[in-house]
């Protein structure tokens, strides 16, 4: 197959990794992916995105040697993204922990270690997954002890670069909140440089009885530059997760968000807004497994599209057998700015259970004709009839982002993207 | 101030206004009333710019320049208010916010400095206690679950605050009780000067009573089929528009 990922140069690559505690598991990791190959058109959950691209990119990074680029001077832009969201920053440059970081962030209650390091064993099971840990350098391990409440946030930073030559990176977190604690997380994404560029992630939460996790994502990376993510969050019984992504930059992306709902009264409240223009795609797969009963979920995603912008948005639920008492919403909205943007939506509601309350909803529209014109009879000209139409729909995402005091620094950094989409006279 | 000559225009295929003749004067109030589907709510869309309504004959000139020409966002700016029959709802864009960007749009044309947030939060206040609106109604989305008489009152304190060189106000009596047409016709009244205009398009009478026109217009398929003063309201609230339809048809 064209786009298959070149095995041999991989295990070879995969050979010169560091010989840690990792070590046995990449190697089972790239069995696995040799095996299984990637992800294809032809599978049902990928049929929108073709991963030829990013394929090709680790290829040719593979064929340069798979050189471990040294991590960018990009303390500048690294301060950029501190200073506006408060947090007890991890940084990984390049698929490269900074360790220092690390240190910075040890406090009582949180413990932050390397993946190398800690005695948890990372699964590989999913698409990607392997690939992320056959390649992966090292990643992060952070606990919140049982009734443990942080004073702020903890991010992770990632920001990759690609100055001169394809690159690509791995991103690995595993996280675990213990029985009782409240703690928030940003993970931030942000890349820069001309050259080819494929990061892969993977983020982990064990979310233990009634423990909170705030989760923010944001991905802001180099219109030139590709990734996939996905996340994962395992909740257990009474515990609450409530998760806000934003994906504003980036030329193709994927992400696969998986929770599980493992005890009764566990909740999960996912909220998403893809801003793309040009031929950016961003592609948002999520599945929520209602393993129990009395367990909630509800999800809203929101899109703005334009030029020749193209997005996905497949929202599953599964109720199993004996989940009674599920309570599931789902919701996807998107506005098209453009003639040549397109949207497939698709909710999906599996349900194996009797006694259940699901509901799912998605619109597919253009900006209001009367709503424009009423704006624009009161003084205001198309684009900014358009700017505020545009920044009311997305405020109501924004609005839901669990960490209140981010929400200022990101109704911003949207307002920034959707004054360029907005730009077009096309619309 | 405007001058509208054998206006003509249509919508698809349907011609609605079949040549449009009006002068409207500073300082002069004009009531133009007709029956429903005579062309009313047309007009007062194609003088806001309304691109739905294609003009296909005629002139209009406002303050010596080609209105026709503009867009509806310059009209706006040049002084032209529309008060809608149906103000449009706007979930999630803030009243206040709307009501600045407006205003100092309008500025911007005028060659003043934006105002700033302390003094138009003063100028919307005292507008709204002229309206007997609740200042809360500033913080809400744009006509956001307002109820009709709301709505009205909302266009109006829109007015109030952008103080047009003219305003044409669509059926904004419809559907409002006594109080709160008292409260429109108040801020109507408010705003009468001799360097503005007002157009009230209406089908009924009623709103009169409190603001007395200067001239009346009775539109009848799509033409303006005779004019008078404050008693020709009078005289169609008694007679009803039939009588006019069968002599202009005579």
């Amino acid at each position: 197959m064209k786009t298959a990922i070149a095995i041999d140069a991989l295990r070879a690559a995969v050979a010169r990794m560091p010989h840690d505690r990792l070590t046995p598991t990449r190697r089972a990791a790239l069995e696995h992916l040799d095996r299984e190959g990637t992800p294809t058109i032809r599978h049902e959950d990928w049929k929108y995105t073709d991963l030829a691209t990013v394929i090709e990119i680790s290829n040719q990074w593979l064929a340069d040697g798979a050189r471990t680029v040294a991590p960018p001077s990009a303390d500048a832009t690294i301060a950029s993204i501190t200073r506006r969201f408060d947090a007890h920053w991890l940084i990984i440059a390049n698929g490269a922990v900074d360790t220092d970081s690390i240190t910075a962030a040890q406090m009582a209650g949180i413990h932050v270690t390397p993946l190398s390091e800690s005695q948890s064993i990372p699964q590989f099971e999913a698409p990607l997954s392997d690939l992320n840990i056959a390649l992966l350098r090292d990643g992060l391990h952070i606990r919140i002890d049982a009734g443990a409440a942080p004073d702020k946030a903890i991010g992770v930073l990632v920001i990759d670069s690609a100055a001169v030559a394809a690159a690509t990176s791995q991103t690995r977190v595993e996280i675990e909140l213990a029985a009782n604690s409240k703690a928030s997380f940003i993970e931030y994404h942000r890349s820069t440089g001309d050259a080819d560029h494929y990061a892969n992630s993977v983020f982990n939460l064990v979310v233990g009885d009634n423990a909170d996790a705030n989760y923010v994502r944001l991905q802001d990376r180099d219109p030139g530059h590709s990734q996939t993510g996905r996340l994962t969050a395992s909740l257990a019984r009474d515990s609450r997760f409530r998760h806000c992504a934003f994906d504003l930059g980036g030329k193709l992306i994927r992400n696969d968000l998986s929770i599980e709902l493992t005890g009764p009264g566990a909740a999960a409240s996912l909220h998403g807004l893809y801003l793309a223009g040009d031929e950016q795609h961003i592609d948002n797969h999520t599945r929520i497994d209602h393993r129990v009963g009395l367990s909630r979920s509800e999800q809203e995603y929101r899109g703005i599209l334009s030029d020749a912008a193209r997005c996905v948005w497949n929202g599953k639920a599964i109720v199993h057998n004996g989940a009674d008492g599920t309570d599931a919403k789902q919701a996807n909205h998107n506005l098209l700015l453009s003639k040549t943007a397109e949207v497939d939506a698709k909710p999906e509601l599996e349900i194996y259970a009797d006694d259940v309350k699901c509901s799912h909803g998605t619109t597919i529209g253009q900006l209001d004709e009367a709503a424009m014109f009423y704006l624009r009879t009161r003084g205001l000209d198309k684009r900014e009839a358009r700017q505020l139409m545009t920044r009311a729909f997305a405020q109501s995402i924004v609005g839901m982002t669990p960490i209140e005091s981010y929400q200022e620094a990101i109704r911003e950094q949207v307002a920034d993207r959707l004054n360029q989409l907005t730009l077009g006279d096309d619309q | 101030m405007l001058e509208i000559r054998n206006l003509t225009a249509r919508i698809g295929d349907a011609e609605i206004l079949r040549g449009v003749d009006l002068s409207v004067n500073s300082g002069e109030v004009h009531a133009i009333m007709g029956p429903n589907g005579s062309g009313k709510s047309t007009l007062a869309q194609v003088l806001a710019g309304n691109d739905a309504y294609e003009v296909t004959a005629g002139s209009v000139v406002f303050k010596g320049n080609d209105l026709l020409e503009l867009e509806p966002e310059e009209r706006a700016r040049e002084g032209i208010f529309l008060g809608f029959q149906y103000p449009v709802e706007i979930p999630g864009v803030n009243n206040a916010y709307l009501l600045k960007a407006a205003l100092n749009a309008r500025r911007q044309q005028q060659g003043l400095e934006e105002i700033d947030a302390f003094e138009f939060l003063k100028l919307a206040r005292e507008k709204m206690a002229l309206l007997d609106m609740d200042p809360k109604f500033l913080n809400r989305g744009v006509n956001e679950g307002f109820s009709g008489g709301e709505k009205k009152r909302n266009e109006i304190l829109q007015m109030a605050i952008l103080e047009p060189s003219l305003a044409i106000l669509d059926e904004t009596d419809s559907g409002l009780d006594i109080d709160a047409l008292r409260a429109v016709a108040k801020g109507v009244n408010s705003l009468r000067s001799p360097d503005r205009a007002i157009v009230l398009v209406t089908h009924y009478q009623r709103l009169l009573g409190y603001v007395e026109p200067d001239h009346v217009h009775v539109l009848s398929d799509g033409r303006i089929v005779r004019s008078g003063d404050k008693s020709l309201a009078l005289e169609l609230e008694e007679k009803g528009y039939d009588w006019l339809r069968e002599a202009a048809g005579a």
